[in-house]
Formats: structure tokens, sequence, C-alpha cells
């Protein structure tokens, strides 16, 4: 060892008196974004989501099978007619300021969520009236049968159903809680979060989970950490390189071609994680030219095939993608091949003819071009190759992606500000259902951007929200696929998963779509 | 003096009104609307217009400046858009990391540059003087980010000496903080090291040829004192003034280098402003930087009086 690597040691030896080691305590969390509310109905944001559930509890909750159990719930009695459910709390919940959770909390944020989230306001269509019998009771009573009023409350995903105190949820959900209180096994600690930085939680002793094992988004959320820590380090070589150093725990995603930088390390390892599959899709936009026209929808899609993608990409961690046309993912319940021949196999030839028939007027076809997320920057460029081959003129728009959030909302005609196509990426839990997934609703100029229109689409999407079996539910999501790739509202790009980092020496990590850090503990 | 002091900081006055006023305009301009972002993916159009309705970014563009303006004139920064928290509150808890940093780095700056300048030119056309110049130009040729980079593989991963990211704050003790912000502090200090050695070796190169500087050697006055006592006061207005340009450069650098050593500072708290597209935060910070390089610019001209009696005279 050279003399100025044995000074420094020296040095770092008496730093560590004074700097300390990280406590075994605490555990530390990198997520792909930052927290700047702890709202998760007031916003969609993945990463308030995540951090939320540390914070908060539902009412029901899925298990790894997708299937509702109760969580906060003690128990649902449903009436015959399937019009009541008669929901009961379980003994010893208590907030984060020591008040008890109560029916009144329950319903006051049921009906704040309500008002906001997509599959929450179907709900609230359906219901007649929700009201607290008692402290530990509440009942909603339903105007018609509806199958998903269990479904609704246990969803996993964006907007979270979480229970807030009456007070907090009284705030209209347009304006994030300042002060937020939750129930959950961790709580947070104002003092010590910096917007932009860090966001601190500590365990709360009077949490008391369920009996059962932990099972996804169920049973016993037991807090092994005496602290946990989310840091917002944007840079994500720097947060690979501090997780295999030891300073942080976890990471939500590793970019495909840093994979390498895990091999041989003792520290720090990475998991694909498979149920937390996401997609990238590219949005068509129906109100402009040349995408207007069905049929140069249709070349569209004999335009473009997944895997040059995936390959560009993911390269050759070739486990970690899977060309997939599934309107509502591969593998999972409402999968299916059905019309996905245009979608999955190129054809620049089919394209032409099809252009041609179409008599397409070269009018250019614009791509809002992010520049500041790799991916969208790679599928760009294979796009465009793509598209001129079959024969579309192509315009690129490069800008950030805050711009191009803003723009995406422009349903104006191109020269003033509209567009054409964007890249966009949903997760496996969003698209995999058919009352959430955002390109199956068909409801025109109220559809998510790009705004396709399908009669049909909407009719499906009710007939399903009150089908009662599985074979009719899945026979109803087959349809709503056949029509959304006929009508083109999204051209799918392939599937992906995203491989988590995490430190070698902790277990119980739960294989979930949404990440929890109960039931995880350090073995060393 | 102090006089002087006054007048300059008075006249600093309409600059900050005028970057207030370009800043504003330059982010209004800018494509991007902080509401949608806020709103998440799901966002129906109304809630955008909540949203946006109570962030008051529906009121035309002069009274939203208007109004910036009169809380700015009572020291209200207004609140940043993302977060809700004060924008002074926001800049105060980034205070501690910035300046420890920025001072760090401009120690070693100094430390490193104005004796290797120094010493370059006392050794002019030497091994070492052209050894000196190679790591001036070198230093000034790599992007900040690739030193950082590499300084943070060989000394935090590899060996381990350091933290990969982060800061201690000065509450856990002075070396703690120091060092946490060693390697940022380093990368930084290439870059300036290599600018100040080269403009210190030139100026003392000059200063080499004058007769006071023959008479001392003529007495017999050994080679450091004549350097670093007679030869370098001398030379000290073109240093100080590059240090005072250098202090302009370092944030910049500080923007870059907090992003990769990841320190909570006023560096990362603008990039996330920008890429938020929260106005406040961004008038804030900048109209906070405008202040300080005025500040800055002031302390330099009143250092050429301490260094120069000309200018006191």
């Amino acid at each position: 060892m050279s003399r100025l690597k044995q000074s420094a040691l020296g040095a770092i030896l008496i730093a560590g008196l004074t700097c300390g080691a990280q406590a075994q305590g605490t555990l530390r969390l990198r997520m792909n974004g930052d927290v700047n509310t702890l709202d998760p109905v007031a916003t969609t944001n993945f990463t308030i989501r995540n951090a939320s559930y540390l914070m908060y509890d539902t009412l029901f909750a899925l298990d790894k099978d997708y299937a509702v159990r109760p969580q906060m719930a003690e128990k649902a009695d449903v009436s015959k007619d399937g019009l009541v459910y008669t929901i009961t709390l379980r003994d010893g919940l208590k907030f984060h300021d020591g008040a008890s959770v109560t029916a009144k909390d329950a319903v006051a944020s049921l009906n704040r969520w309500g008002g906001v989230d997509g599959l929450g306001k179907i709900l609230y269509s359906k219901i007649a009236s929700i009201a607290p019998q008692d402290d530990k009771t509440f009942v909603i009573t339903l105007k018609e049968p509806w199958g998903l009023v269990l479904e609704a409350l246990a969803k996993i995903s964006s907007n979270v159903p979480v229970i807030m105190p009456a007070a907090m949820a009284a705030q209209p959900a347009s304006q994030p809680v300042k002060e937020p209180i939750g129930s959950g096994p961790y709580r947070l600690v104002p003092k010590e979060w910096v917007p932009g930085s860090i966001v601190v939680f500590e365990k709360f002793k009077d949490y008391v989970p369920r009996k059962e094992p932990a099972s996804m988004a169920a049973g016993g959320k037991v807090a092994h950490f005496d602290r946990v820590e989310l840091k917002y380090i944007p840079d994500t070589t720097t947060a690979i390189n501090a997780l295999i150093a030891g300073e942080i725990d976890w990471i939500e995603e590793v970019p495909a071609d840093m994979l390498k930088l895990f091999s041989g390390q003792k520290s720090a390892k990475t998991v694909a994680a498979r149920q937390s599959g996401n997609s990238m899709q590219l949005v068509v936009n129906h109100l402009n030219p040349p995408f207007d026209n069905p049929k140069i929808r249709h070349a569209l899609q004999w335009a473009v095939e997944q895997k040059p993608f995936l390959q560009a990409a993911y390269g050759d961690a070739t486990d970690r993608y899977l060309a997939c046309a599934a309107v509502f993912f591969c593998d999972t319940p409402y999968a299916s091949d059905v019309n996905t021949e245009r979608v999955l196999k190129r054809d620049p030839a089919k394209a032409r003819a099809l252009l041609k028939e179409a008599g397409y007027d070269r009018t250019p076809v614009v791509l809002l071009h992010v520049t500041d997320i790799a991916t969208h920057d790679v599928y760009y460029s294979v796009l465009k190759s793509m598209l001129e081959e079959a024969g579309f003129v192509v315009e690129s728009r490069p800008s950030d992606w805050a711009t191009v959030a803003t723009r995406r909302a422009s349903k104006e005609p191109v020269a003033k500000g509209g567009w054409n196509v964007f890249f966009t990426g949903w997760g496996f839990i969003d698209q995999s259902n058919p009352m959430t997934n955002v390109y199956v609703s068909g409801d025109c100029g109220n559809a998510w951007f790009g705004w396709a229109c399908s009669t049909e689409l909407q009719e499906l999407r009710k007939k399903f929200a009150i089908a009662t079996t599985d074979a009719e539910k899945k026979a109803l999501a087959v349809r709503m696929q056949e029509v959304a790739h006929d009508l083109v509202s999204f051209v799918p790009l392939g599937q992906a998963f995203p491989s988590i980092g995490i430190a070698a020496n902790l277990e119980g990590y739960l294989e979930s779509p949404v990440p929890f850090f109960w039931n995880l503990r350090r073995t060393k | 003096m102090l006089r002087y002091a006054a007048t300059r900081l008075v006249a600093g006055v309409p600059t900050l009104v005028l970057v207030s006023v370009f800043i504003f305009s330059l982010i209004h301009i800018t494509p991007g609307d902080p509401a949608i972002l806020l709103a998440g993916d799901n966002a129906t159009p109304a809630q955008v217009e909540a949203i946006r309705a109570r962030l008051k970014l529906d009121l035309p563009l002069w009274q939203q400046f208007g109004l910036w303006f009169l809380d700015a004139l009572r020291l209200d920064l207004g609140s940043s858009v993302y977060s809700g928290k004060p924008v002074t509150e926001l800049i105060m808890q980034r205070i501690e990391p910035t300046l420890v940093l920025g001072l760090t780095t401009i120690l070693l700056t100094i430390l490193i540059a104005i004796p290797l300048g120094a010493y370059a030119a006392w050794r002019v056309n030497t091994f070492v003087d052209r050894l000196a110049m190679g790591f001036a130009v070198i230093g000034f040729s790599v992007p900040v980010f690739v030193i950082g980079y590499v300084l943070l593989y060989v000394f935090a991963v590899k060996w381990r000496l350091f933290p990969v990211q982060g800061y201690k704050p000065l509450s856990e003790g002075m070396f703690a903080a120091l060092h946490s912000v060693t390697l940022p502090a380093t990368a930084l200090a290439l870059v300036f090291a290599a600018l100040i050695a080269r403009v210190t070796r030139a100026a003392v190169l000059d200063v080499l040829g004058e007769n006071y500087i023959r008479t001392t050697r003529a007495k017999g006055l050994s080679a450091p004192r004549i350097l670093f006592i007679h030869a370098l006061k001398s030379a000290g207005v073109p240093v100080v003034t590059v240090v005072g340009i250098g202090f302009a450069t370092l944030i910049g650098g500080v923007v870059v280098t907090e992003s990769v050593f990841n320190i909570p500072g006023i560096g990362r708290l603008t990039v996330d402003a920008i890429t938020r597209r929260d106005y406040p935060v961004i008038q804030g910070v900048i109209l906070f930087f405008s202040a300080a390089l005025i500040l800055i610019n002031l302390l330099v001209d009143l250092t050429y009086a301490l260094i120069d009696p000309r200018v006191r005279g």
C-alpha cells in the first residue's frame, strides 16, 4: 500500500470516529423520483405512491394472487342483493398523532379519493349513500349491483384509497395535505424532510400488524427498521455506486446498461422485478392528420415492430424484456394474442401500400422527442428509421419531458402547438386492468391523450364493470383488445422487467408491482 | 472605503431588478406547465386548471410579476409550486452545503494554484514549468463531471476512502462535513486551480523581471522569500481578479458537481427547479446568485485596495 493511501486510510479512521457508521436500524432507499408531497390522493406520481405506503394503510389490499384481502378492515358483509356493503374496522388502529381510526375517517378519506381517482369515480357513480354506522362500522349502499366495490377499495396503484384523519380528508384533493398523518407502519419525521433531498420515517410503535404473513399489499406489515430514509439521488450512476459502497440499501430501477456494474459485487445485487413489468408505447393523436385516417394508423402498425426497440434499450439483457402486443400485458388474466399481427410483425411494403391507398400526402409525422429520458432518446432513433423506410415523413420536436408533458395535452393542430405521436410508459398494474387501462376507454375528447374514440369500447367497459364471472370478463377484455388494435389508440412497443438494486444483506423483499418495505430485514 | 462599499451595494439594486425581469420573462417563455407536471398522468383538465388557479398561474404575466416583485421587496420570494415550502426557507436549507463546498474549493484552489503558478514562473521554461502548465491545460480542458466520476470511482468505490454521495452537516462535526465534500471540492478545485495557476505564472513572470526583484536577489534573500513575500504581493491584482471570476464560474461548477455527488445544495435546487418549472424557486435562486456575485465583485474591488496602495490612493 502506498504511503499516500496509508495516510488517507489513517485519516478515514479518525473520520470514522467523528462521522459514525450508518445505524443498523436504518433502511436507506433511492426511488426514481423525489417526494414533494405525501398525499397519494392528490397526485398519481408513482414515487409518492411508493413512499406513501410506508405511512398510510388501506382498508383492503391485494395479495400475491391478486385476491382482495381485508387490511384495516376486519370484514366486509355484503347483502344478498349485492347492494349493501357493511365494512367493519379491526381493533387497535391508530393514527400517528395517537387518535383512533374511526369509520368517520374512513368515509371522509374514501369520499376524497372517489372524487379524483378513475376507478373511484366509477364506484362513486354507483353509490347511493356511504355513511358511518358507529365508530367501527360504515355502510356503502349502491344504486345498482356492481361487482368491483372491494377491488376498487383494494386498488394498489395510483390513486391509492389510503385512510387519513377526517379533518385532513376534508381538504380538496387539488390541494395536497401539508402535514400528512397516516396510520401505517412508519410515520413521517417532518422536521427532517428536505424536499429534493431526503424524507425520513420512523417506526410507528403503536402500529398493530395483521397476524397473517405478508403477501404483497396484504397480510402483516411488520416494520423491522427503526428508521427509513428516502434519499433523492438524481444521478443513477452515483446511486449505483452508493449502493455498491453500502451507503444505501435499495434502488428502484437499475438501467440495463448498468447491470454489469454489479457483476462480482458482494455487497449488492440486482433482481428482475417480474411483477413490476412496464411497457413503452407510442401514443397516437387521432385528432390531427395524418393519423386522423384509420388506414394511415394501420400503416403505422405495419411500419414498426418491437424487437429492435427492445434490443436498443436493453441490449443483451434478454431476460429483462418481452415482445408483447397484449393490451392488458402478457402473463396476466386478460392477456390475449387476438388481432396482434399488425402490431407484432413489421412489413414496410404493406405500410407503403396502405399509405398509397389512403392518399397519404407526405404530411410530416410530428414526434414529441424527449431528450432527457435515455429510453425515449433511443426509441426515437429506432422509430425514425422505421417510419421513413415505410414512407412516412418524420419531424422531431426535441425537448425535455416537462415540455412534452405540457404539449401532449394540446388538442390543437400541429402548426398551433399540437402533435402526432409521443412515447410514454405505463406499469403492469395500471394497464392490466380493463377499468384503469387508459387505451381502452374510447372516450373521445375525454379519453387520455390521443383522444381515441369508440362507442363500442365505452360500452364494453360498462359491461365489464358489471360482469360477474371470470369467463365473461375475459371475453369482454379480449374484444376490447380487438377493437383497440383496430382503432390504434396506441402502438405497444414491448414489455420490460426493470431490475431493482438491493443490498445483499437484506431479506424478505416482497415481490410486487409496487415496492413495499415492511417484512424487509437485515441479515447481518 | 465604507462610503465606496455602500455606493457599490446601492448600484447593485438596479442590476438585481433587471435580472429579475429578465429571468421572469425567460422562464415564462420556456414551454412547460408546472400545473400539468404536478397533476400527474391521470389528471383531468379540470384538475390541472384547479392547480393552475391555486398557484395563480392563470393570472396575466404582468400581474404575476407584479405580485412576485412586491413580495420580493418585502424579502418574501414566494413559495415553491413543487413542495409548497417558502423559497427563502429552501434556500436557507441549501446554503450550508454549497457554502462549505464553495469555500473548500476556493481554499484548495488557492493552496494548489498559487504555489504551483509561482514556482512554474520561478523555474520558467524548465521541465517543472512544462509539467505544471501541462497539468493546468488538462485541468481546464477536462469537464468537471468527468473528473468527478474518476475521483468517485477511485477514491470512493474502489478504495472506499470517501463517501460516494451526500453531505454531512457541520452540526455533525467540522471533520465530517469536510470529509463529505473532499471529493467534489477536489473535482471543482482542479478546474479552477488550472486557470489560476496559469494567471499566477504569467503575473509572477512579469514581476520577476522588475528591478526590485533583482535587488532582493542581490541582497541574497532566499527563493521562497523572494517569490512569496515580494513577487506574489505585486502580482496579486490579476490573481485576485481571476479568483473573483472563478467564483462566478464556480456557480456553474457547483450545479454539476452537486448533482454528481448528490450534495443537497443550491446548485441541485436550481437544476431540480428548472426541470420542474418551479418558477418561484428559479427566480429566487437566480436572484440569490446575482446578489452573491455583486457582493463578491465588491469584495474583489476592496481586496485590490488592500493589496495595492495605488488603488487606495
